[in-house]
């Protein structure tokens, strides 16, 4: 009888220990939790419109304040392939449990979204729910989008309807038991979708709170920046810790100092976020150079400072992966600088020095500048890997920056050299990384 | 409106700030002792010299070049160590096919210049960007190494 008693109570601690741990994750899912004020209506918030398209685009018709909006929640990036057409989906998301398609969200009958109610589509952008009430992966950053108003995303219907209808369809996911269960969405979604619209902070000022909903309900910044919690949702008590998305390192972009962007100066960071790049902080490149490319250039300058504003108020948290200190520009003189890689040193000094030049501070424009860039200083090397690997263009032609891709080119010995070289040269170095890594790397794309 | 200085001469011209130098020179001033070759700056066929620094001036916007001073190979003659660059490469006989030579010589003249007396490895990491098809890095290395002595 004792027993039983005490096994009883045992699972009853366990249950209540479990159901603790559940709520103290889902309690997470606020993005601006950490703004504390007092919280409103949209209807309630006094002062100009914090959502919709900006002023700018007062008198435009629902397409183009549409067309604004879209690129503010970058529906392109994923819903296109690497030179495929504009949101006609296939992309590839290979994740550690198979691999997700994006769907064609042009407006094609039978094959795109031309069928949708506004019904069906507001549900699957503030539910995760598609036609039909087939649950959707959170790859579909649903619980970002569900602080979106039904204007806005109707705007973006609008807009997506005035693009050309393709005929597409995306290959089947390939995702093993049980995550091909979409079922299980529901409950992921129960969990972590709040399906609430954008609430202002009363107190914050309406630049702030327009720059929150760019930020969390459009621009969807925390879906790479943020660490996950177990349950691969965002955990917004670390946010914008910086986090791994893609095969690249998103880094930190809370308001620490030395790992985060707090010692970013506004014109820095505007001129990183829609001229890509910041002079002393190197250039966007892999999935942030995306989100540049195709959303936040696209921006107006009203709403950039907004994006700065709110950014600037995110609580710092240290990255202890990333060193405190910046490395400064390397020796002009190519006989000075790190000995011991010969075979890497050679790699640059035919490939790299032209146009980085041996301090780095770039030899023919300052895209191509290296010192001060979080990615060299990262001893990981994850980033640098990666440019060397894919390489990097402007994809709007804003600032002609190109880098050729060396993956098809170079050996994962020659990756792995190089990246040591130039972490060695221009950054903190870290352990230095082998063609195993750079093999890893590789199977990421 | 950009305005150039180049070979000493003082351009205005009516092209867009992200066209490339190489552009400019060839297309617009037909200056076509610069040769393009890859145009991504990896070949070191474009070589010119910006204020007697070695650049790629396929990849170099012309909105990029401010007051700088553009050296082509058409005036690299004209400087001290450009002439005994010339005079080295046409001893050892350096040239093959010559499409790259332009862009060889511009670097070899800027090497001269910030090192007077190179050692291999100061040639290496100088040259490494200069790709010559016909295999003349040889030649190459001794002329710079005669040019370094005259």
């Amino acid at each position: 009888m004792r027993t039983i008693k005490i096994l009883m109570g045992l699972a009853c601690l366990v249950a209540v220990v479990g159901i603790g741990f559940i709520a103290w994750t889902v309690l997470g899912r606020d993005p601006i939790h950490f703004a504390k004020g007092p919280r409103v209506t949209l209807a309630a918030y006094t002062g100009p419109s914090v959502t919709g398209a900006p002023p700018d685009l007062a008198h435009a018709d629902l397409v183009m304040r549409g067309e604004y909006l879209t690129r503010a929640a970058d529906c392109q990036a994923c819903h296109t392939t690497d030179g495929g057409v504009p949101f006609a989906g296939g992309r590839a998301f290979k994740l550690p449990f198979g691999t997700l398609f994006s769907p064609n969200i042009t407006p094609d009958q039978a094959t795109g979204i031309g069928a949708w109610s506004d019904a069906e589509f507001l549900r699957a952008v503030h539910k995760g729910v598609g036609r039909g009430g087939k649950p959707l992966y959170p790859a579909f950053p649903y619980a970002a989008y569900t602080l979106l108003t039904d204007d806005d995303v109707l705007a973006i219907k609008a807009y997506l309807f005035s693009v050309k209808p393709i005929h597409a369809v995306a290959p089947e996911n390939t995702l093993v038991f049980p995550f091909n269960q979409r079922l299980l969405m529901t409950v992921w979604s129960a969990m972590f979708d709040a399906d609430t619209r954008f609430e202002p902070v009363a107190d914050r000022a309406p630049e702030w709170n327009r720059g929150a909903y760019l930020v969390e309900a459009a621009g969807h910044c925390g879906e790479c920046h943020s660490p996950r919690n177990l349950f691969q949702a965002i955990d917004n008590r670390k946010k914008f810790a910086g986090a791994v998305a893609d095969g690249w390192r998103a880094y930190n972009i809370s308001s620490d100092k030395p790992t985060g962007i707090g010692s970013w100066s506004e014109a820095q960071l505007a001129s990183y976020l829609t001229n890509g790049h910041a002079a002393g902080r190197g250039s966007p490149a892999g999935p942030m150079r995306e989100a540049v490319d195709m959303s936040l250039a696209h921006l107006t300058p009203g709403d950039v400072k907004a994006v700065v504003a709110y950014l600037r108020t995110v609580p710092p948290i240290a990255d202890p992966a990333l060193p405190a200190t910046l490395a400064g520009p390397a020796p002009a003189s190519a006989a000075k600088g790190p000995d011991g890689n010969p075979h890497g040193k050679a790699l640059f000094a035919g490939a790299c020095a032209s146009c980085h030049d041996w301090t780095g501070s770039g030899a023919l424009t300052a895209n191509a500048t290296l010192t001060g860039a979080r990615a060299v200083n990262d001893p990981s090397a994850v980033n640098v890997v990666q440019m060397i690997l894919t390489g990097n263009h402007d994809l709007v032609g804003k600032t002609q920056a190109y880098m050729p891709a060396f993956g098809p080119a170079y050996t994962d010995l020659e990756v792995a050299d190089l990246a040591n070289y130039v972490t060695a040269r221009f950054g903190t170095a870290g352990r230095p990384i082998g063609p195993a890594d750079v093999a890893r790397f590789r199977q990421l794309r | 409106m950009q305005t150039l200085h180049i070979n000493g001469d003082t351009h205005q011209l009516d092209v867009p700030a992200d066209m490339p130098l190489l552009w400019v020179l060839r297309d617009v001033l037909k200056m076509t002792g610069t040769k393009f070759g890859c145009g991504i700056a990896q070949c070191g066929a474009c070589t010119v010299q910006l204020d007697g620094k070695p650049a790629r001036s396929c990849m170099l916007p012309v909105g990029s070049l401010g007051d700088q001073a553009v050296t082509t190979i058409e005036a690299i003659g004209a400087t001290p160590e450009g002439a005994r660059i010339q005079k080295a490469w046409l001893k050892a006989e350096v040239v093959q096919c010559g499409y790259c030579q332009s862009g060889q010589i511009m670097s070899a003249t800027a090497l001269l210049k910030a090192v007077p007396k190179p050692a291999d490895a100061d040639i290496d990491a100088a040259m490494a960007g200069n790709i010559c098809r016909c295999g003349t890095y040889i030649r190459i290395r001794e002329a710079i190494k005669q040019a370094a002595q005259s």
